[in-house]
């Protein structure tokens, strides 16, 4: 751990002499991008962060939103990348556990656990399934053991995490209004450390997180305990009903350093600690090791010295450690004592607040051919490249992952995983639905419309549940920003959010940036990952069953955007091209329309285009319902298209409706007053999925088969290194 | 050529945390009259039985198999081989 050497003379002016070695540490863990934030802090500002129903308050490390009656909804999420990469059920685990603890703070229950995973081409590559198996299960083993569901996520594969992770963990909170931890602190109130010991684990983590994974120091590892943190979730929720929290933080990247500081810094204190008063696992531990130990499930709480005693016997009923390390001080300095030696006394301000960065950007010159596409060999057989697209990794049904997370933990879950997007059942009697979503491939080809991209995608998919966007959470991860073209993609990405959000008056309430996120081959992909929260008010549109003679209709346009599509990319090996762009007036009639039509109960189930293309949402729907479906090209909105572009265009903004066909007028009816672009294209029966072009048979598919194939691809592969064909 | 066993422990490299085998401490031994224990750490056993010329070449050639086939992962764990004549 060290700091770069301006950063080492700019600590020096600050401070006025030479920093002690345990300064030094400190100092190194919080100045480290993973907790500074120094090259992105200072464009995150663009994204609006204010809504009428966020709260803000100082020092909440989740987002927070009324979600009326007197209850609160809070949201965040967290990635654990490096950690991941080394030691995939460790590192996945410990994500979980960190993302949750910061929904803790806040002073809510956590109620559902997203994750969002992607690896290297787990077809060819035996370490990416190794990482993705691991990390799979090692998030299914923490969330399972602590009784909170996990509702929802995605996976993806791409050759551009090769001996690498993208962990992203998102999660979700409940509360009372009334029981918010309202940050503050007055001179005397005592700092208290709860939870597990202090061990070596993960020294240097967040510096390693701001490095390349390149060195062969994998020091960082971290074991998970989901039983003491389940303990923690529930000695915190009961010393804030006993109103014994005056400020809380969880510890995580740089440990006791990030906690202490920060806390000083947000409630404009002094802390006063010393480190022999920590419960430490192992005896010889130095004052550095103590001070940036990132060891897991261990909350820092402020409290008043009357109050102590109570909150003792909490942590003494749950038997998870308690110290009291420090007292609160006037001014704001952390000062940081071994018994009664001083080892480093910093302002928190100093500490706290890294110079934050202003770096060159360029844009990337691949950029410049990358939409030119080349000649593609014709395809002879549709219905055999569609089996192996459905059998396809990044297509195929991903219930062998979700399948291993209890999702019904908690008795919340109204919508279970396998959708679109899941809905939990809220208290007040409204309902709540998220969902996250990234595209490296499409951000890749266009970092500005690949990010709005996800962010439509993400909307969809809570707007087919019923649900209204009330908030999301944005996930930045990126290559080294020294670079100025990787950083320049980074800009454009956050930019493209920016004007989505401000377009359609979704407030950011939370958000993470990761980057150095690099292989030995090179910089990852830009990996933009979206979570959007939805609000339901009275009833959430749960998928029924569809039935023969009913219809599908299509909304929205079809239109010459396959860059960065699973068709190009997969099929026929082809980066580039161009990137589906999304129309924000379309957009946001699109999501009215169906939103009109949900709340009317005029359909069975709604479901989104997007990878694959139309092709593949159709056989979802199919597959999903056991029936087969005829859908008739010519009809399909849009301009006048190849039949492949037609069946495999990742357009955004288009929805498919399944309905009964009584109900055709009415849903007619509100399409066109809306000035929608829809059709008819298909009604469903019988046992094949047909899609015809003027009334020539382009695909025929067994049903059966093609369910076959697309569910069981992902286990064969990952488990019996077997492709599926 | 003989056969001999190789036993391969597997346990978490030391100062990392091991909650399964301090649950057994505090839960169910300390629990008990047993307070002489002072820690307990968990670890997993792999017994190999191998036909090599000598006790040395059956115990390097074990190694060789965990380290290759990534038996246990080197960043969170150590391994430790005691072969036995069978």
């Amino acid at each position: 751990m060290s700091l770069e050497d301006q950063e080492l003379a700019e600590l020096k002016s600050k401070i006025g002499r030479d920093p002690t070695p345990t300064e030094l540490q400190i100092v190194a863990a919080e100045w480290s991008e993973h907790c500074s934030y120094k090259s992105s802090k200072r464009h995150l500002k663009m994204l609006p962060m204010d809504g009428p129903l966020v709260i803000n308050e100082k020092g909440y490390d989740s987002g927070v939103l009324d979600v009326g009656d007197g209850y609160v909804v809070t949201a965040h999420i967290e990635s654990h990348n490096h950690p991941s990469a080394v030691e995939p059920y460790g590192g996945a685990a410990t994500g979980v556990g960190g993302v949750i603890r910061d929904i803790l703070s806040a002073g809510t229950r956590p109620i559902a656990i997203f994750d969002g995973l992607r690896f290297g081409d787990i077809e060819k590559d035996l370490q990416a399934r190794w990482l993705f198996k691991n990390a799979v299960t090692g998030i299914a083993d923490y969330g399972n053991c602590l009784g909170i569901p996990t509702i929802g996520g995605e996976v993806e594969f791409d050759e551009c995490y090769k001996n690498y992770a993208l962990v992203d963990v998102a999660a979700l909170g409940f509360g009372k209004k009334e029981n918010l931890i309202k940050n503050h602190a007055k001179k005397g109130d005592v700092v208290v450390l709860m939870g597990g010991s202090t061990g070596r684990d993960g020294i240097g983590g967040s510096q390693f997180a701001s490095d390349s994974l390149e060195s062969e120091d994998r020091s960082a590892v971290q074991i998970p305990d989901p039983f003491i943190e389940k303990l923690i979730i529930e000695a915190v929720l009961q010393a804030r009903n006993d109103g014994l929290i005056h400020a809380m933080k969880d510890l995580g990247g740089g440990g006791l350093s990030c906690a202490i500081s920060e806390t000083a810094d947000a409630l404009g204190i002094g802390i006063e600690m010393d480190v022999d008063k920590v419960h430490t696992r192992e005896s010889d531990m130095t004052p550095d090791e103590i001070m940036v130990s990132e060891s897991q499930e261990r909350m820092l709480i402020v409290t008043s010295k009357t109050k102590l005693k109570k909150l003792e016997d909490i942590c003494k009923k749950f038997r998870i450690g308690c110290s009291v390390i420090g007292l609160v001080k006037f001014g704001n300095l952390v000062h940081i004592k071994k018994g009664k030696k001083t080892v480093a006394r910093l302002s928190a301000d100093v500490v706290a607040n890294a110079t934050l960065l202003d770096l060159p950007s360029k844009e990337p010159s691949y950029l410049k051919t990358i939409e030119s596409e080349k000649k593609f060999k014709p395809v002879s057989d549709y219905s055999k490249l569609m089996m192996t697209l459905l059998a396809s990794p990044n297509i195929a049904s991903k219930i062998w992952v979700y399948g291993q997370y209890d999702h019904e933990v908690g008795i919340r879950t109204v919508v279970k995983p396998g959708t679109d997007a899941s809905v939990l059942r809220l208290d007040n009697g409204k309902y709540l639905s998220a969902k996250i979503d990234g595209n490296p491939k499409q951000c890749y080809i266009n970092p500005r419309e690949g990010a709005i991209g996800c962010f439509e995608e993400a909307c969809r998919n809570v707007v087919c549940t019923g649900a209204k966007p009330i908030g999301m959470l944005d996930h930045l991860q990126f290559g080294n920003p020294k670079d100025p073209e990787i950083f320049w993609t980074f800009l454009e990405s956050l930019k493209g959010l920016t004007d989505f959000a401000k377009f359609f008056k979704i407030p950011c309430v939370g958000g993470k940036v990761s980057l150095y996120n690099e292989t030995p081959a090179g910089p990852i992909k830009p990996t933009p990952v979206i979570g959007v929260i939805g609000l339901i008010d009275k009833k959430p549109s749960v998928p029924q069953k569809i039935s023969t003679g009913d219809c599908l209709l299509i909304v929205g346009d079809t239109k010459n955007e396959l860059g960065g599509s699973e068709y190009f990319e997969y099929v026929h090996k082809f980066v580039g091209g161009k990137c589906p762009r999304v129309d924000f007036e379309d957009s946001k009639k699109h999501m009215k329309s169906v939103l009109d039509i949900i709340d009317k109960n005029l359909i069975k189930s709604a479901h989104d285009c997007s990878k694959g293309g139309l092709a593949v949402a159709v056989s979802e729907i199919c597959m999903t319902n056991q029936i087969g479906c005829r859908v008739s090209l010519d009809k399909v909105p849009g301009e006048k298209l190849d039949v492949d572009r037609i069946l495999f265009s990742e357009s955004h903004s288009r929805y498919l409706l399944s309905f009964d066909k009584k109900n055709i007028s009415m849903i007619e009816d509100i399409l066109k007053k809306n000035k929608v672009s829809f059709k008819q294209i298909g009604q469903f029966g019988g046992g094949q999925i047909q899609f015809e072009n003027d009334s020539k048979l382009i695909i025929d598919l067994d049903l059966k088969k093609a369910h076959e194939s697309w569910l069981h691809a992902l286990p064969n592969l990952v488990l019996h290194g077997k492709k599926t064909t | 050529m003989a056969i001999f066993q190789v036993n391969v422990t597997i346990e978490n490299k030391p100062g990392i945390s091991d909650p399964e085998g301090q649950t057994i401490l505090n839960d169910l031994v300390l629990k008990g009259a047993h307070k002489t224990v002072s820690n307990i750490k968990t670890a997993k056993m792999l017994k190999f039985t191998i036909k090599e010329k000598d006790k040395k070449s059956a115990q390097s050639k074990v190694r060789e198999i965990c380290d290759e086939l990534r038996i246990y992962n080197p960043m969170v764990s150590i391994v430790t081989t005691d072969v036995f004549e069978n």
